[in-house]
């Protein structure tokens, strides 16, 4: 089913403890799509990257994946699982291995993958991609800047082989220059057909390189639509945008 | 080197392997779940009856040893899926009181299945000979237990640090959500740390019997505490660390005993907490760690 959406998420309804964190979250991402998640903190971004990898648990609702190894059903798989069909979850804060070599980080991104030779040259095109990252290979990640943390954390996620790659603020505490290389990643992989599934509080940022976004607030999606048409939307401009009206 | 020294220090080695075997996998468990587990130091127990046992029909030394490394594998991992997988992200403090609870289940079955008197414990004749080095000698238990226990190390050093389950261990230690989302299987890793870590305990009641001559159902809970202190000393969750605290402790005891004046040797203990308080006082993270991660 080349034409099915990659991602089909429908009616999900998700707690952390008591709070309702999540309402009827539903929407789609086609293939090769970059869709970003904007919204304010808190309200619930963050939790639906969760879900869908299996770390949090669903109440209700469906979100299935689809590529052309089969369907799986996100809320009720394994993370392990999950990651094996090609979901790869790049998290808030980078979670990169600190007491860890930069190489010991990145062959843990592989993790789930065996092909020796694809990670041989999946890991060299890592460092082809950010050359800081072979430099400092057999350094403890801890002592990495916080922008070479991120490429870390994006090389990492690459060697996941990603089909669904979803992507939280990864432009979170770093300096312009750097969110510059990052999102000059971002577009890359897009253009070699990696579907991403973006979550930013840079909303600018994400709009312009999306081809669809929605806005999240308290736990919905409240407003979607192309990103060049949600850069012109009025809302969005005064809330999201630092735009006044 | 004078004879009577270099039999203190084969002997504190001895004795330090015997901690550091326990320590190690005290530390382990407690570097990937941080779990305080108190019923760590009852796999030594159930070791050195597994080798009672074997030794019972005659079971050659090396199959013995494997044997008590499997008996001990097997005995931690069927804890970790009964007792401890239940409470993956319960509070630290269920965790340390169903340790608790685990020990006394373990002792007090021992007791009723063999009860609680105790038992000799012999290693072959040839292995209690003493052996001369260039004017010196020791005893050839003393000089095993050192040698198999370096060894032992070595290997987990290897799985730890060259392997692909040791690099999942290592991860699944420091970030089990990140860990998670590698892909890694984290309750199979989980399962492997306690299940090696239980291994080793097991080996250290194989020598505990072989050095001590006696065991008992109670046996586990000296080395179960010493293992705690060295792992304290050296810095809890660190594998290195936890060795070189078994190491620390087990020549400062003796060395307690052996330098001071024969009317000391009553206070060992006392030494050897008042060390303890010391390395507390000085650097409360242990020796040998470096700076104080603590998980979120």
């Amino acid at each position: 089913m080349p034409d099915a959406p990659i991602l089909q998420v429908s009616g999900l309804n998700v707690f952390r403890g008591a709070t309702h964190v999540l309402k009827d979250v539903s929407f789609e991402v086609a293939r090769g799509e970059l869709v970003a998640l904007i919204g304010a903190n808190g309200a619930g971004k963050s939790t639906t990257l969760l879900a869908l990898s299996g770390l949090l648990p669903a109440r209700s609702g469906t979100a299935r994946m689809t590529t052309d190894e089969g369907t799986i059903e996100l809320t009720r798989a394994s993370t392990e699982t999950i990651v094996r069909a090609g979901l790869i979850h790049c998290p808030e804060g980078r979670q990169i291995f600190q007491s860890l070599s930069v190489a010991d980080n990145l062959a843990l991104g592989a993790y789930a993958r065996t092909d020796k030779d694809w990670i041989a040259q999946t890991t060299e095109e890592v460092y082809r991609l950010f050359p800081i990252l072979r430099e400092r290979e057999k350094i403890p990640a801890g002592a990495l800047s916080g922008g070479e943390q991120m490429m870390l954390a994006m090389g990492r996620a690459l060697l996941g082989a990603p089909k669904l790659l979803l992507l939280d603020e990864p432009s979170l505490g770093l300096a312009p220059k750097v969110i510059d290389t990052i999102f000059d990643v971002i577009a890359e992989l897009k253009a070699r057909g990696v579907t991403i599934l973006l979550i930013e509080q840079n909303a600018a940022m994400a709009l312009e390189i999306a081809d669809r976004a929605h806005v999240m607030e308290h736990g919905r999606i409240t407003l979607s639509g192309t990103g060049a048409s949600l850069m012109e939307n009025d809302r969005v401009r005064q809330a999201y945008l630092g735009v006044s009206a | 080197m004078s004879q009577y020294l270099f039999q203190q220090l084969i002997n504190g080695l001895a004795l330090g392997s015997l901690y550091a075997l326990v320590a190690i996998g005290f530390s382990m468990i407690y570097g990937i779940v941080r779990l305080i587990n108190f019923a760590h130091g009852d796999l030594v127990m159930i070791g050195a009856f597994a080798t009672l046992g074997m030794l019972f029909y005659g079971t050659p030394w090396p199959v013995t040893l494997l044997v008590v490394l499997l008996v001990g594998a097997l005995a931690g991992a069927t804890i970790q899926t009964v007792v401890f997988r239940p409470m993956l992200g319960a509070p630290q403090v269920t965790g340390f009181i169903a340790s608790l609870a685990v020990s006394i289940t373990i002792q007090n079955s021992a007791l009723m299945l063999l009860s609680g008197q105790p038992r000799n414990f012999l290693f072959p004749e040839a292995m209690r000979q003493r052996v001369s080095l260039g004017g010196v000698s020791a005893s050839l238990t003393d000089l095993v237990i050192i040698g198999l226990t370096l060894t032992l190390i070595a290997i987990l050093f290897v799985i730890v640090y060259r392997t692909r389950l040791g690099r999942a261990m290592r991860a699944t230690a420091e970030n089990l959500m990140a860990a998670r989302l590698m892909g890694i299987g984290v309750n199979r890793t989980i399962l492997a740390a306690f299940a090696i870590g239980s291994a080793l305990a097991a080996v250290a009641g194989l020598f505990w019997g072989g050095k001590f001559g006696q065991i008992d159902p109670l046996l586990g809970s000296v080395p179960g505490l010493k293992a705690f202190i060295a792992c304290v000393i050296g810095g809890v969750g660190s594998i290195g660390g936890a060795m070189l605290g078994g190491y620390i402790l087990g020549l400062a005891e003796v060395l307690f005993v052996g330098l001071l004046p024969q009317a000391y040797a009553g206070y060992r203990d006392t030494f050897v907490f008042s060390l303890l308080i010391l390395i507390l006082l000085i650097k409360p993270s242990g020796l040998f760690v470096r700076h104080v991660e603590e998980r979120a």
